[in-house]
């Protein structure tokens, strides 16, 4: 199995290729912009790391949100893309459940995670999770206020690049919560090693975004008519 | 040579195939306007997620229609702008995963070159030519010399003509989108009941302004008498307000017809490409002004006016001939003047 994973749903661009579910080549580097530019050089440094061709590839995974709407779009664009016209199979990873993911086991057992994301706004994009990574939540935006009904109950360890923010919230509402020693956004290898764990999803299929935000839009009112 | 060409720069996720031999041999167009009726309008974020939507069903569509799928295919091009970003991102990361994956070269189009070239697809116009491009988002004449040579005449200072088109259907309640909407309601209008102003008009150079139709428009509207629009008004209005528009259009375009002769001696073709040029009363307008001036005229069938893929292959299909081809790090452009050369026009606002 060659599979070929990327993320660029946050404030950062990676690619990991995984050769028979083994990490065979991955780069990463932080960008608030500019993953529109990065991303498809990047993979093609990774393919030839790896040894690999596109035509070689026989699955893709890719971040889905949430996060920055540009960022997931970039990522699922070319992924959908890649999986046309190779015809292969696209897990869709989402980015909070790749945050967790990198939290040692040995600092979650017996405990929870907390993911706080970054949504640039008033709020956070936050999911919970037990201590072998089942979700105990649904993916949602919420704001700082609202994660104390969420997170009350046992051990809790945050981790994301909001979590500085939701363990402050945390506190203030009396709930004691301690800071994963783990990356803040989300990484390929993290996302290529999550979707080996599962089934792949049939080709054809590709996996939508989860923006857990309408679009702002306001509508007119009498659709922007003047007179009745 | 067959290009596969991909447009999502406005509400139109669009793709198709062409070939170097000018046939379009598949040409699917998506129109997003249930997202976007609600709204009156566009809207940008709306836009982008109808765009991740729908653009891979879209191009395995345009791929299928085209007869040969993949075999034949020699290059990808994308709209990378000018347009709205969030869209021309999708269309343009796609489009370089699909030239990626397949081992093809990617080329990156400018949407305004696309409406620029069509009519050397649809009726093999020679270099150099005169073109009004006339769009929801443009209003420019420009001498065309070649593939990626234009020298800009003219352009709006404020309003694009189509954005004047849409903002009249939206306070009359005729809906988006405005220019076919407003045609329609035309039709067996009086032209003359309403007196609009022609901005601009005999004034020297050929740039044009629409704002201050626009506005006449709403005070007209706000003039009528009291209780419900009447069909007649609205007939009346879109009437007058179409012929003020090609008056309009008419007058500045002869303008820029003696400053291309000038230049371009050997020169001997008006074309008119961009959404606005499918509106019968302008395109009319504008035939009659190039037969009056002796100048041939073209103008594409309404469905390669408004946005549409094979506009966008068939400029990969002049790009990839000339060997103009792009990196996979090209970075869209949501600004991206067909001449980035042009002096800011006199009075134009910070988006002209």
């Amino acid at each position: 199995m060659k599979l070929l994973a990327f993320d660029t749903a946050t404030t950062g661009c990676s690619a990991a290729l995984f050769l028979g579910g083994r990490l065979a080549a991955h780069q990463a580097a932080a960008m608030a912009r500019g993953q529109s530019e990065a991303l498809m050089p990047m993979i093609a440094e990774v393919l030839a790391e790896g040894g690999c061709s596109y035509g070689d590839l026989d699955a893709l995974a890719v971040t889905v949100g949430p996060g920055a709407f540009t960022g997931l779009r970039i990522g699922l664009s070319a992924a959908r893309g890649l999986a046309l016209a190779l015809a292969v199979p696209c897990a869709g990873v989402t980015t909070l459940e790749a945050v967790a993911r990198a939290v040692p086991e040995t600092a979650r057992a017996g405990g929870r995670v907390l993911v706080a994301l970054d949504s640039k706004r008033a709020d956070l994009y936050v999911q919970m999770f037990d201590g072998d990574l089942a979700p105990l939540t649904e993916p949602a935006a919420l704001m700082a206020d609202g994660l104390a009904a969420l997170a009350a109950g046992g051990p809790l360890i945050v981790a994301g690049d909001a979590a500085a923010r939701a363990i402050e919230a945390l506190a203030g509402a009396g709930i004691a919560a301690r800071a994963a020693d783990a990356p803040g956004v989300p990484d390929a290898i993290m996302v290529g090693e999550i979707a080996l764990a599962r089934a792949l999803p049939p080709v054809g299929q590709a996996p939508g975004p989860i923006y857990l935000r309408p679009p702002d839009a306001v509508r007119p009112k009498d659709g922007g008519r003047l007179r009745p | 040579m067959r290009v596969l060409g991909i447009e999502t720069s406005c509400d139109e996720t669009a793709a198709a195939v062409v070939s170097d031999g000018r046939d379009v041999l598949s040409n699917v167009v998506h129109q997003q306007l249930a997202d976007h009726q609600p709204f009156a309008g566009v809207v940008p974020e709306v836009a982008a997620r109808a765009h991740l939507d729908q653009v891979g069903r879209v191009v395995q569509a345009a791929l299928d229609q085209s007869g040969g799928g993949w075999d034949g295919i020699d290059a990808v091009a994308a709209t990378a702008g000018p347009g709205l970003i969030g869209g021309v991102l999708v269309g343009v990361m796609t489009g370089k995963a699909l030239a990626a994956a397949r081992g093809l070269p990617f080329i990156a189009v400018n949407h305004l070159e696309a409406h620029a070239l069509t009519a050397r697809l649809t009726d093999d116009v020679q270099f150099p030519y005169l073109l009004l491009l006339v769009s929801g988002g443009h209003c420019q004449l420009l001498e065309v010399e070649g593939v990626g040579r234009y020298r800009r005449l003219g352009t709006t200072i404020d309003d694009a003509v189509g954005e004047a088109f849409d903002k009249t259907a939206k306070m009359l309640g005729l809906g988006y989108p405005g220019g076919p909407a407003v045609e329609a309601a035309a039709k067996g209008g009086d032209a003359g009941r309403f007196e609009l102003p022609r901005p601009l008009k005999g004034r020297d150079g050929c740039d044009f302004s629409f704002s201050g139709l626009k506005t006449r428009v709403r005070m007209t509207i706000e003039g009528l008498p009291p209780g419900p629009m009447q069909d007649r008004d609205i007939a009346d209005l879109c009437a007058s307000f179409q012929v003020a528009v090609a008056d309009v259009l008419a007058e500045r375009t002869g303008r820029a017809i003696d400053m291309f002769r000038a230049a371009h001696p050997r020169g001997r073709t008006l074309v008119v490409a961009g959404g606005v040029a499918a509106n019968q009363a302008i395109r009319t307008r504008l035939q009659a002004l190039a037969a009056d001036r002796g100048l041939g005229f073209a103008v594409p069938a309404p469905a390669l006016c408004t946005d549409n893929g094979a506009m966008v292959a068939w400029a990969g299909v002049e790009r990839f001939r000339l060997g103009l081809t792009d990196g996979l790090d090209f970075r869209p452009r949501p600004r991206w003047p067909l001449d980035p050369d042009a002096p800011k026009a006199i009075g134009a606002g910070v988006k002209a």
